[in-house]
């Protein structure tokens, strides 16, 4: 039963802010960069199992969604390890990387490649996606004359018809209108029971995390403050934060 | 590295590819003359350079149009990728900042979509060449190892230029002057050698993207055998350089995201 898909050893990761500058700025400093360096996480470390569903819960800019790009490998850690177990891994958050200028089909067919799936693998699963994100015709328009809700509709399509080891999921759950958040809800759940899948969520809203995770980490100001399961976890959190 | 660098492109190359293709019909389809453009664009400007340089400033050289069209393909090549480079990651952000994924793959799918277009050229070089009966030997094939010499060389400035993007803010000016400065001593429309005395031949050979030039209209209109000890110098250089960029990108990338 121990098996762990996630495994993060005293993480920390620093912002450099006034990192960027003008080229009269890097002259005159040379090359030593005075750079306030701002801690978002703080020696946090933490286990997921198999199949789990962690939740994240913390105020705003405690460091959550820093620390959920740092797992998906897109921030490299100042200093700790994150270990993955070599599992495939997305990162679902509002307004996924799209190029603006191409079609909702060619942004399914480019994501899917990013995430690491085949042309082949998309290409048979794209009906699917199309239909479950219910763009209907507007799929072979350029995604910038998108909605917002168009544009998460296809966002939250995309990983979750595509399935990934690791989901990681930022905030997402609000997602289109209140039909289709029903029906993601519905989906998110689908695809969180499945027990090889491991989910991350990220919020801060303690009822949606309350349905559907089965162990909280309650971070704050970027250091570990809770872990253990839903309800325990979620009484402290809504007492401190009331 | 370089095994991390062949398992990444042998990963990603195929995404390049595709995310080539969707750019390149992405930029055409808002316009009524669709991919003609393509065609259409280095025409005009090869007609625009003939007229000023061959009958204004009367050039002399043989074979002018065609002499033209080559240079002007070769640079347009070069300075389209190094001057996207520069605002590549930002103009990314939506990606770079969702997913991981080696970040010169956008460099390489930008190679692959001004290459295509230099392509396109060079298949209306292929055709004025028939037109003004140009006489073609074996030294055409040297043609292959100019442009993959290009190729690697504009990948590897690009590199770096794309790492200092980030964190330099006014880069891009200086690098629209820098390229603008190039393209008046890379010989586009006249002939170095011939026109600046003394430092003609010198920039001709140090000059990279001067030197593919000149080679490439050596080889292909003027039927004979450009300089193969300095293409392989320039080969080398620009392979050395791309490693060196691939190595510092390995190496930043992932604070990339914290700058933009």
């Amino acid at each position: 039963m121990c098996e762990y898909a996630i495994e993060v050893e005293n993480l920390s990761i620093c912002y450099k802010t006034l990192q960027k500058m003008s080229i009269k700025q890097s002259f005159l400093k040379g090359m030593r960069r005075k750079a306030d360096e701002f801690e978002a996480v703080k020696n946090i470390s933490f286990k997921v199992e198999k199949g789990e569903i962690l939740g994240i819960v913390g105020k705003n800019g405690s460091g959550k969604s820093t620390m959920l790009r740092a797992i998906a490998g897109i921030f490299s850690p100042n200093k700790g390890t994150i270990d993955l177990h070599g599992n495939s891994i997305s990162l679902l958050a509002i307004g996924v990387g799209f190029q603006a200028e191409l079609s909702g089909r060619e942004n399914i067919l480019l994501s899917g490649m990013l995430l690491g799936f085949s042309e082949k693998e998309i290409r048979a699963r794209m009906d699917e996606i199309i239909e479950f994100s219910e763009l209907g015709k507007f799929i072979e328009s350029p995604v910038r004359t998108y909605s917002s809700g168009m544009y998460s509709k296809l966002a939250f399509s995309i990983t979750a018809i595509l399935e990934t080891d690791i989901i990681l999921i930022d905030e997402v759950l609000s997602v289109g209108d209140s039909r289709f958040k029903k029906k993601s809800y519905a989906k998110m759940k689908e695809l969180i029971t499945d027990k090889n899948r491991t989910v991350v969520i990220v919020s801060h809203d303690a009822k949606t995390v309350a349905n559907l995770c089965t162990k909280v980490l309650w971070i704050n100001d970027g250091e570990f403050v809770q872990m253990g399961p839903t309800a325990e976890v979620l009484a402290e959190y809504e007492k401190f934060m009331a | 590295m370089l095994k991390r660098f062949f398992t990444d492109l042998k990963k990603y190359f195929h995404y390049s590819v595709i995310a080539a293709k969707s750019q390149l019909k992405a930029e055409v389809a808002g316009s009524y003359l669709n991919w003609i453009w393509w065609v259409l664009d280095p025409v005009c400007f090869m007609l625009i350079y003939t007229f000023i340089f061959g009958y204004v400033f009367k050039s002399n050289e043989q074979y002018f149009p065609v002499y033209i069209f080559i240079g002007l393909s070769m640079w347009e090549f070069f300075n389209k990728t190094v001057q996207g480079s520069v605002k590549m990651i930002k103009a990314n952000k939506s990606i770079v900042s969702k997913i991981y994924f080696p970040k010169y793959i956008l460099l390489l799918t930008r190679c692959w979509v001004n290459g295509f277009k230099m392509l396109i050229s060079f298949s209306i070089v292929v055709a004025m060449m028939i037109v003004f009966q140009v006489p073609i030997t074996w030294n055409v094939l040297y043609a292959i190892p100019i442009v993959i010499t290009l190729f690697v060389f504009t990948f590897g400035c690009s590199c770096f230029l794309m790492h200092y993007g980030v964190y330099i803010n006014d880069l891009a000016n200086v690098i629209t002057i820098a390229t603008r400065m190039l393209f008046y001593i890379t010989g586009i429309f006249y002939n170095l050698e011939t026109r600046i005395k003394g430092y003609g031949t010198f920039l001709n050979r140090y000059n990279p993207v001067a030197f593919l030039l000149s080679s490439m209209r050596k080889s292909v209109i003027y039927s004979s055998t450009p300089d193969l000890l300095f293409l392989a110098i320039w080969f080398v250089v620009g392979v050395l350089i791309a490693i060196f960029g691939i190595r510092k990108i390995y190496k930043e990338e992932n604070s990339y995201v914290k700058a933009i």
